[in-house]
């Protein structure tokens, strides 16, 4: 008998939830939003000039735990926005197809060049277009929606504390401003 | 001459008629168990996905068609249509309306649920059949179980016969239509017998919660492992119309067949009830786990045995002493 | 109270052909291609009609050399490689291995880092058992029935805490978000209110769930009195988390051992005693709403500060730690986990050595297992929560 009055019970959870808004939704006609600091794609940037900001310094092909990312640097030429001498990558293949979404690429980049986008999807129907090369990246700096995540961002949510100021020898003087403990970005919780 | 006529014509459109509700309730029941786990179901495939199961079933007809090596071929290639006729079989003798039926046989219960217990002998020889441990494990399982349902599915069938006084279903109907459904009265002996003949009949279709032969997720594909392509999609839909036909069955031994109550009789009072019943089915298969072997056995042999040995001998003491 | 086993102790090394002569039992290969082998596994079954008689585990398909690997990556690149170990908490594979870093550079992390990192190991707690709970519950009733209906509600919730560490890291499963030294990415504005939001769905759709297996008499009927283990068998072969407590032994590694936030924030472990798995899953959904009790402490409390002491990433060879070694365990969903490293002064590890919980529980089914009918032996090995990528790495 316990059967019949638990599976009563059974059946009165599955009717409340026959009755409840469906849960998913009919992709892809609707796509969900992604959070903002949502990973997927990868772009190139070009800084507010125009010029490249990726300066071929192999630090983002260093750091890849899984060694998806080939660039090609060829020395030093002249910047055609600034004039100056500056490192230039002449080739930047990155494999998506064995990327791990780790985010430390973006990490360890000194010129915030290489960012991620926050794409809700990024299927392909060959191989090929997996490999995203150096024009479809900057592509993508304007057709992909941008991620919060560059390193300059990500570094200064990391950074330990600084050491507090040591107070000035004067004893009239005011205190030092505060230094001692910077929050970290906007991390208090809300 | 002309009942043979007759049985041929209305069996064809029966059939007919049979097979694409099955597609449609297989559409239905996509629907609801989707609807019940909160997400959306076949949605892209023609208006709200009705076209789901046609366009299942040509993705299984282009399937490539393997036979084993070491499988008994014969046995193996038989089992899923002798399936599926026998499912089909029982609803020769389930009477729709006053005039649609196929054959309105005098012996009628008995012959339905002979048919359905002929369905244990392909669902057993593709588990030999197979070449298969695991289809073998099944197949024992199922014939353990099919047999074992039997004896209270027959009994609870038995009670509707007793109280009506014959074996012919368009009989009971009548019965029912003249005096009162079973289950509303006595109810005492419809409802307990009703319910042991809806436990009996999910059961002998292999449906959740008894659905140890199949159990997907011990035995791979149970039975059906080794299938593919339209063999395969006949066993299931074997399943499918087993279950329309026996909830035919059970509207029409219990809950009055085409008759309407107050209202005038007629078919969509027997669609009706038969679509209310398989809609529980599936709302109970989409909820229940399922029992093991041992335990299915046990509640068999151990419960409902005696419970419907003791309806069935209630409804005499009834038939005798009071109608 | 401790379980104790009443029958004899089954021998696992049961000679087949010395026992079975005439070859009249039956070898079932529960391969590693079967709906409900928890991934990559193999089992070979030895039958009499339905009962188990020997049953002999097979693990290594799902082996990817990850400790070979790791000898030749570069500390900081090692998170993201082991997040993959146990993959359906990756948030306590990261924990565990950076924490053992951390001791050996006598590196303190950050107050605020501790409390990130503990409150992302209870929500992981809380999706992992979920799943766990999804995935039984297929094992018992079947992917077209009521198994499956389960599995879709307790994945819809999980998606809930999915959807908190997408908001925090950016990732919903694979998050590298913890570092040496603490975490790479803070607590956004307004999260503590989604955590909250999700909590509180999680919590009222627990009776539901409790009402479709737990107190659901068939559930019962399947998982009582199925797969007995007794507390001796599994303290000799170093069964921890909730397996252990399922037993009656009162071991969790949080209270013991406290690490990070888990000495200002004291748990209150889930005992069982039975030993079976009814014992199991009532110990696992009880470690549910006991990690929604410390989330809901602890998410509204977290101290303001920074969240790394160690340098961040900037250059891939940075880290270089001194020689020595050191091992650290943390109580993940699964039972202890253990990280071990050896260092020599390089920038590589010299071995890395990762000690996986559900390995241990693997090791129990030769002897719990004979006796039991094939659908108690899926039934068991569902109530291990064996989960490959750790077993075999």
């Amino acid at each position: 008998m316990g059967y019949f009055t638990d599976g009563l019970q059974a059946m009165r959870v599955t009717l409340t939830n026959l009755l409840r808004p469906v849960t998913t939704v009919e992709f892809p006609k609707v796509i969900r939003e992604r959070a903002e600091r949502y990973r997927s794609s990868f772009a190139l940037l070009h800084d507010e000039q125009g010029d490249e900001l990726c300066i071929g310094c192999l630090q983002c092909e260093r750091i890849c735990p899984s060694q998806v990312i080939a660039i090609k640097f060829a020395g030093k030429r002249e910047s055609p926005i600034t004039g100056k001498k500056r490192g230039y990558a002449d080739d930047f293949i990155l494999d998506m197809s064995a990327c791990i979404f780790c985010e430390l690429c973006v990490q360890v980049c000194p010129t915030d060049a290489i960012v991620m986008t926050r794409a809700p999807e990024v299927p392909s129907y060959t191989r090929e277009d997996l490999v995203l090369t150096m024009a479809k990246l900057y592509a993508n700096e304007k057709s992909k929606p941008r991620a919060w995540g560059d390193a300059t961002r990500l570094m200064a949510m990391q950074e330990p504390p600084k050491a507090p100021k040591p107070p000035p020898a004067a004893p009239t003087a005011s205190a030092p401003s505060g230094e001692g403990t910077p929050s970290a970005g906007e991390g208090t919780p809300g | 001459m002309s009942g043979f006529v007759h049985g041929l014509g209305y069996g064809a459109v029966i059939v007919t008629v049979l097979m694409t509700v099955t597609a449609f309730s297989l559409w239905f029941e996509r629907k609801m168990a989707a609807r019940m786990q909160s997400r959306l179901g076949p949605t892209m495939v023609g208006p709200a996905g009705i076209l789901q199961p046609i366009a299942d079933v040509l993705k299984l007809l282009q399937k490539e068609d393997i036979v084993p090596l070491k499988a008994d071929a014969v046995l193996f290639n038989l089992a899923p249509p002798v399936a599926v006729v026998c499912a089909i079989g029982v609803a020769a003798a389930v009477p729709f309306s006053p005039k649609v039926v196929a054959a309105d046989l005098d012996v009628g219960v008995l012959y339905v649920l002979a048919i359905g217990a002929v369905t244990v002998l392909p669902v057993f020889s593709a588990g030999w059949a197979s070449n298969n441990k695991l289809a073998l494990l099944g197949g024992m399982r199922a014939v353990a179980q099919s047999v074992s349902y039997e004896v209270p599915l027959v009994l609870a069938a038995l009670v509707p016969v007793i109280l009506s006084g014959s074996m012919r279903i368009g009989a009971i109907v009548q019965f029912q239509s003249d005096h009162h459904w079973f289950v509303l009265w006595p109810f005492f002996l419809g409802i307990p017998a009703f319910v042991i003949f809806v436990l009996a009949m999910l059961a002998e279709a292999n449906r959740i919660p008894f659905d140890i032969p199949e159990a997907e997720s011990e035995l791979v594909a149970g039975v059906t492992t080794e299938y593919t392509g339209m063999k395969f999609a006949l066993f299931y839909m074997a399943e499918y119309v087993h279950t329309l036909v026996a909830s035919a069955l059970a509207a029409a031994l219990f809950l009055g067949g085409w008759d309407g109550g107050p209202f005038p009789p007629g078919l969509h009072w027997m669609v009706l009830k038969t679509f209310l019943l398989f809609a529980g089915l599936y709302w109970i298969r989409w909820t229940l786990l399922r029992f093991r072997s041992d335990q299915l056995m046990r509640l068999c042999w151990w419960y409902l045995v005696p419970s419907s040995i003791a309806l069935v001998a209630a409804a005499g003491v009834w038939v005798v002493f009071v109608g | 109270m401790r379980t104790v086993q009443v029958t004899r102790r089954v021998d696992p090394h049961l000679n087949i052909d010395r026992y079975d002569p005439e070859a009249e039992l039956m070898l079932l290969h529960f391969g590693p291609q079967h709906p409900s082998t928890h991934g990559v596994f193999r089992m070979d079954l030895t039958l009499d009609g339905e009962l188990v008689v020997k049953a002999v585990p097979h693990v290594g398909f799902l082996h990817r050399a990850v400790e070979k690997l790791c000898e030749s990556l570069a500390y900081v690149q090692i998170t993201p490689i082991v997040d993959k170990n146990d993959y359906v908490a990756p948030m306590t594979n990261e924990q565990a291995l950076n924490m053992a870093f951390e001791k050996l550079l006598n590196l303190e992390v950050p107050r605020r880092a501790r409390w990130m990192r503990s409150l992302f190991a209870e929500l992981q707690r809380i999706a992992s058992h979920l799943l766990w709970l999804g995935t039984f519950a297929l094992d018992l009733g079947g992917a077209l029935g009521g198994g499956s209906t389960v599995f879709i509600y307790c994945f819809r919730e999980r998606e809930l805490v999915l959807d908190l560490f997408e908001e925090v890291t950016g990732a919903r499963f694979h998050y590298n978000t913890h570092t040496i030294g603490g975490n790479r990415h803070d607590l956004p504005a307004g999260w503590s209110a989604k955590v909250h939001a999700a909590l509180n769905v999680i919590d009222s759709r627990l009776g539901e769930y409790e009402r479709m297996t737990l107190h659901n008499k068939i559930f019962v009927v399947r998982t009582q009195g199925v797969g007995v283990l007794d507390a001796e068998l599994a303290l000799e072969l170093g069964i921890t988390g909730p397996i252990l407590r399922a037993c009656g032994v009162d071991h969790d590694l949080r209270r013991d051992a406290p690490f990070h936030a888990y000495d200002e924030v004291p748990v209150k472990p889930v005992i069982a005693t039975g030993g079976d798995c009814l014992a199991r899953a009532q110990v696992r959904l009880g470690e549910i709403r006991e990690s929604i009790r410390l989330v809901r402490a602890m998410v509204d409390n977290v101290p303001s500060g920074a969240i790394n002491s160690g340098k961040p990433i900037k250059v891939p060879v940075q880290t270089k730690i001194p020689p020595g070694q050191a091992y650290v365990a943390i109580e993940t969903p699964r039972g202890e986990l253990g990280t071990y490293v050896i260092s020599d002064g390089s920038q590589f590890p010299y071995r890395l050595k990762i000690r996986p919980p559900s390995l241990h529980a693997l090791s129990a089914l030769p002897y719990i297992l004979p006796g039991a009918t094939v659908s108690d032996a899926v039934a068991i090995l569902g109530s291990l929560d064996p989960i490959m990528g750790e077993v075999d790495r």
